[in-house]
């Protein structure tokens, strides 16, 4: 069987467990440092599904409360949608 | 065929027009209303796409359009959500390859 540290993390991104244990090891203690370093979050979901993730392993592994670590300032738009849904007349013309 | 008709909750299912849709070329028949994913599930098809870094296999994962892994090519336009998505009359879908491209037939 695969080593269980070789699941994906960042399904979008393809970034394992393991390299994101690394990073926190290596010192990169935010979601964002873990980000910058692996790419974990910024693929087509944007971090939808791994952030909180890797918040709880940071806090696991450095003991910083996970209230200190999750993403506070969500930006727009909270869910994917296409540019004609801002389109003033609604028409959808693309 | 893994449509489920006689479901335990839910009841029997009922009858809808059914739409024309082509998967990777294929006729699909799919029921009106329902989601892409749901119409190539129930033909059997589990594999949407093909990831860019390990080329490993994808299909549905969330199913409510978050997680991004059941994204394929529509129409010739790329990483479109197809849990989210609802079949029309004529709709091209084709298996994505990593990003994909715009355009249809040349994603695989």
């Amino acid at each position: 069987m695969k080593d269980p540290r070789d699941v994906f993390i960042c399904r979008c991104e393809e970034v394992t467990l393991r390299e994101i244990e690394e990073a926190i090891e290596e010192g990169y203690t935010t979601v964002d440092d873990v980000k910058r370093i692996t790419r974990a979050g910024m693929g087509l979901c944007q971090g939808r599904s791994c952030s909180k993730v890797i918040a709880r392993l940071i806090s696991e592994k450095t003991g910083i409360p996970l209230s200190d670590l999750l993403q506070t300032g969500y930006r727009y738009p909270v869910r994917p949608e296409k540019m004609m849904v801002l389109d003033n007349d609604g028409e959808g013309d693309e | 065929m893994n449509r489920i008709f006689e479901h335990p909750i839910l009841g029997p299912l009922e009858d809808t027009e059914l739409v024309r849709i082509f998967v990777d070329g294929e006729p699909v028949e799919a029921r009106k209303g329902e989601v892409i994913a749901a119409a190539l599930i129930a033909t059997g098809k589990q594999y949407f796409r093909k990831t860019i870094k390990l080329q490993e296999p994808r299909g549905i994962y969330c199913g409510i359009g978050r997680c991004t892994d059941c994204v394929m090519t529509v129409n010739g336009v790329p990483n479109v959500r197809t849990c989210v998505t609802e079949v029309e009359e004529g709709m091209v879908i084709e298996t994505q390859l990593g990003y994909g491209k715009w355009g249809r037939g040349i994603n695989s």
